[in-house]
């Protein structure tokens, strides 16, 4: 039962939902399948939340395992946790309470930590970028080659130093971008698709189970 | 001359010529000027048309990461709106976005706007893709408190709107998932409301088929994107003073690429 009953729910769920989206009464009206499926939307917004919270006890989890055996990189581990105490603390106060001071402090932890640091940490990238572009970007073959151009054209085409060397670069970088680009990304989409469709029938008919956890 | 030395020259060199390419034209702008795509100058003639007191939501889906690229086209498109009069709403799938919505709303608040009538922040709905749907089809029924914790039926700009079909335009200010594809598979093909995107520079190419099939009825890139609006709007600002050290940045990647080139290929003609 403790296999069965879980898929029972993904299956009767999942018709629900896939039957509620295709069918409509006779009168062109909702049928009644959409007022359940409109309930177990809203459902599933709320389990979406309290899996913040789960995920959260999971961090606690881990990394106070962490602290308690003095793991290397513990300290990490210590001002994660404490970021997260401060943080779910202050915001709740500004969130439930009325107090000035916790609604000005948690906008201003947001804007003069998280934000300057994840943009910070994305900065990065492009120094990472221009030192691979010097030392791995390389012309060993064809397709190499060709990858290589169509970056330069782009490259060009969107920064505006490229319009004031020659006028025809943006024409050249909107015809990769629409033609090729869009080619390649339809593609693509098409496959995920249909694999996300075999994927989800194989799921709602319980023959992937991988959702489950633990062993077959 | 040594060429495989100067294949392996130290990084640091790298990371000291791109910071003075990007740092210097900051400080001493050349003034390079912004042409506007056709993909901006339709998403600017879109929002340039809707009438004042009209309605468009803002869908913040982006965190901190994303915010150098989007926040800039939120900035240009949002004082483009409140300059004509029309109302903003913003909702967010993602955590992060209604903390950047507050903050944008703030700076027009300083500026005699109010809060719950030219504009309203609906806060972040978790549940990825489901949630959108769910938005889409109700808004009211989706979110009973703001992000200030005011009850919507509270908020005039709230009056009327019963689901997304009754803004002028949504605006997907998008970096990643959930966002674009999403509300284009819940509720643009489903309700056929007017979906524009802007998006971080990375994002483009996966959103050009919807660009191209109508899905998406316009788009703005990046920080281009961003200066690209400001441009049309006639008051170049924050974006477009830093496009001279996006295209000095590009000049110089496309260097060391060509000169990394040349070395490779001079060692190997060498070692022959």
């Amino acid at each position: 039962m403790r296999r069965e009953v879980p898929l029972i729910i993904t299956f009767v769920v999942g018709m629900i939902v896939l039957f509620a989206n295709i069918v409509t009464s006779a009168d062109g009206s909702d049928f009644f399948l959409k007022a359940w499926s409109t309930e177990i939307e809203n459902w599933i917004i709320i389990v979406s939340a309290f899996a913040v919270g789960l995920a959260t006890v999971n961090l606690f989890r881990i990394h106070g395992d962490n602290i308690t055996r003095q793991r290397p990189g513990w300290f990490n581990s210590l001002a994660l946790l404490l970021a997260i105490v401060v943080f779910a603390v202050v915001g709740s106060i500004a969130r439930l309470g009325s107090s000035e001071f916790f609604d000005t402090l948690n906008p201003n932890l947001y804007d003069a930590i998280i934000a300057p640091l994840s943009a910070a940490m994305f900065a990065m990238l492009a120094f990472y970028i221009a030192s691979s572009a010097y030392r791995a970007f390389r012309m060993r073959s064809l397709e190499a080659t060709v990858m290589l151009i169509a970056a330069i054209l782009i490259m060009l085409g969107k920064a505006p130093v490229g319009e004031m060397i020659w006028s025809k670069f943006p024409t050249i970088s909107t015809w990769l971008m629409d033609i090729p680009n869009t080619v390649g990304q339809r593609a693509i989409m098409i496959g995920a698709a249909i694999g996300g469709f075999a994927t989800s029938l194989r799921i709602l008919l319980g023959i992937e189970r991988g959702h489950l956890g633990g062993a077959e | 001359m040594d060429w495989k030395k100067l294949q392996n020259i130290d990084r640091r060199i790298i990371y000291i010529l791109l910071i003075l390419a990007t740092v210097i034209p900051m400080i001493n702008p050349i003034g390079i000027p912004v042409s506007v795509g056709a993909s901006a100058q339709k998403f600017y003639n879109f929002m340039d048309a809707i009438p004042a007191g009209d309605k468009v939501l803002f869908s913040m889906d982006f965190a901190a990461s994303g915010a150098p690229d989007i926040v800039p086209e939120a900035k240009a498109v949002m004082q483009h709106l409140m300059d004509k009069g029309v109302k903003v709403v913003s909702i967010a799938f993602w955590d992060n976005g209604p903390m950047f919505a507050d903050q944008l709303m703030k700076t027009y608040e300083d500026q005699g706007f109010e809060y719950g009538v030219d504009f309203a922040n609906l806060g972040y709905i978790p549940g990825g893709e489901t949630a959108i749907k769910r938005f889409g089809e109700d808004v009211v029924g989706s979110v009973s408190k703001d992000f200030r914790n005011n009850s919507i039926s509270s908020l005039p700009i709230m009056e009327g709107i019963k689901d997304t079909r009754d803004f002028a335009a949504v605006i997907d200010f998008a970096a990643g998932n959930p966002g674009t594809e999403e509300w284009i598979r819940q509720v643009q093909g489903t309700l056929g409301i007017n979906f524009f995107v802007a998006c971080a520079t990375v994002s483009v190419p996966q959103a050009m088929p919807f660009v191209n099939s109508g899905q998406v009825t316009a788009l703005l890139g990046g920080m281009r994107g961003a200066a690209e609006y400001e441009t049309a709007m006639g008051k170049p600002g924050g974006a477009v003073a830093k496009m001279d050290a996006q295209s000095l940045g590009h000049l110089l990647i496309i260097a060391f690429i060509a000169i990394g080139n040349i070395a490779f290929f001079m060692d190997k003609k060498q070692a022959r």
